[in-house]
């Protein structure tokens, strides 16, 4: 409840407040979405699997974004910055849909 | 292929289940207080990010399409200004004409002067002609599915049958050469130093771009031009353009006015100043 409370509540103020990216962050955001929604996705399963946690949650999401971010900087650096991102794309996404497919078995039992 | 195996079936991060085992003996008491708070918090960094991610996209997208508008408004306005700008000049060039003829006429030399200027003027396309015309009128093929459609692999846009500047140079060449006087491609008259070309996929008459359909007018003995055209090359060309779906007609006026060439210019070549021109 308070979860979903905080997210709307974040949503909107994002929205509102359309606080600016700094430009040197603007290459990172697209991957911290794709890291932020693999978080959310994982601790929606976690919670329907019984073992949510709260920490675990925000702790991966922080250290999912900071990876990701840490590995297309990196990758900026070395000159594979894009290639490097699609890699965190591809991994996160097939992340995100495992656990969209584990939330489905749990809701509808197929 | 491990890798990927892995990847799929421990998609849940493992912390969960660790967290989950390291609780049971301690049971649920712990999870008032504290890390509620911690939970809000990271849910409200995760909304605010995503909001912010979806804001950005959506100013950039506006910044974009405004930045667009500006450059078109500018356009429009710079061609507008051009326009007004070739008509004050048509404008003078007819004064000027008007008041070099008046002082020609007042000799015999001047008279026969006069008639030498005026037909290498309107050779060149110096000046406004009128007289019978033939107009081949060129358009581009109608749907994406005539028989020439072609998917550009680059862009992924159908390259359907388009009237290229090769098209409209062999047509105006071809004019000329059935024995066409002046010509003007969609009001753009015609020179020899003219140049059509194409830029993207816009086609260019001394640098001003057209939009379809094409209209080339030719001045010139009308029946006989079209004869002369529909037996030689182009003839032949316009029925192979066909085959790519372009569409065209030839057809006669008795009586078109072409405007003068607004490219009628020295480029290199100055008038000497003062003393020296009597030399």
């Amino acid at each position: 409840m308070i979860a979903v409370l905080g997210l709307a509540v974040g949503i909107v103020a994002g929205l509102f407040l359309e606080p600016t990216v700094p430009t040197w962050l603007q290459a990172y955001l697209p991957i911290a979405v794709v890291a932020a929604l693999d978080a959310v996705f994982g601790g929606l399963r976690a919670l329907l699997d019984g073992i949510f946690d709260d920490k675990v949650f925000v702790v991966s999401f922080v250290a999912n974004v900071l990876v990701a971010a840490l590995i297309v900087y990196l990758g900026d650096q070395l000159g594979v910055g894009s290639q490097l991102s699609t890699g965190v794309v591809v991994v996160l996404g097939i992340r995100i849909f495992s656990n969209a497919a584990a939330i489905r078995r749990h809701l509808f039992d197929a | 292929m491990s890798l990927l195996t892995d990847l799929m079936a421990h998609s849940l991060d493992a912390g969960y289940a660790e967290a989950h085992a390291r609780r049971r003996p301690g049971e649920e008491q712990h999870r008032r207080g504290r890390p509620r708070l911690l939970l809000l918090v990271g849910v409200l960094a995760v909304g605010l990010l995503l909001a912010t991610s979806a804001a950005q996209t959506r100013n950039r997208a506006s910044a974009v399409a405004q930045e667009r508008d500006a450059i078109a408004g500018e356009i429009a306005g710079r061609a507008a200004q051009n326009d007004r700008l070739a008509t004050a000049l048509e404008r003078e060039r007819a004064r000027l004409n008007t008041s070099r003829r008046d002082a020609l006429r007042l000799s015999d030399e001047g008279q026969r002067l006069t008639r030498t200027l005026t037909t290498l003027e309107a050779a060149t396309g110096a000046t406004a002609v009128r007289g019978p015309a033939l107009v081949v009128q060129l358009d581009d093929a109608r749907s994406a599915d005539a028989p020439g459609a072609d998917v550009d692999p680059r862009s992924g846009q159908v390259a359907y049958g388009r009237v290229t500047d090769r098209d409209l140079q062999t047509v105006v060449n071809q004019l000329w050469e059935a024995g066409a006087e002046a010509v003007a491609v969609n009001g753009q008259r015609l020179t020899a130093l003219s140049a059509i070309r194409s830029a993207g996929d816009a086609v260019l008459v001394d640098f001003r771009p057209l939009s379809p359909p094409y209209e080339v007018v030719a001045v010139g003995d009308a029946p006989h031009v079209r004869t002369a055209f529909a037996e030689g090359f182009g003839g032949s060309y316009l029925q192979a353009l066909r085959d790519y779906g372009i569409s065209y007609s030839i057809t006669t006026r008795d009586s078109v006015r072409l405007a003068a060439s607004a490219g009628a210019t020295l480029r290199y070549a100055s008038a000497p100043s003062g003393t020296e021109s009597g030399s």
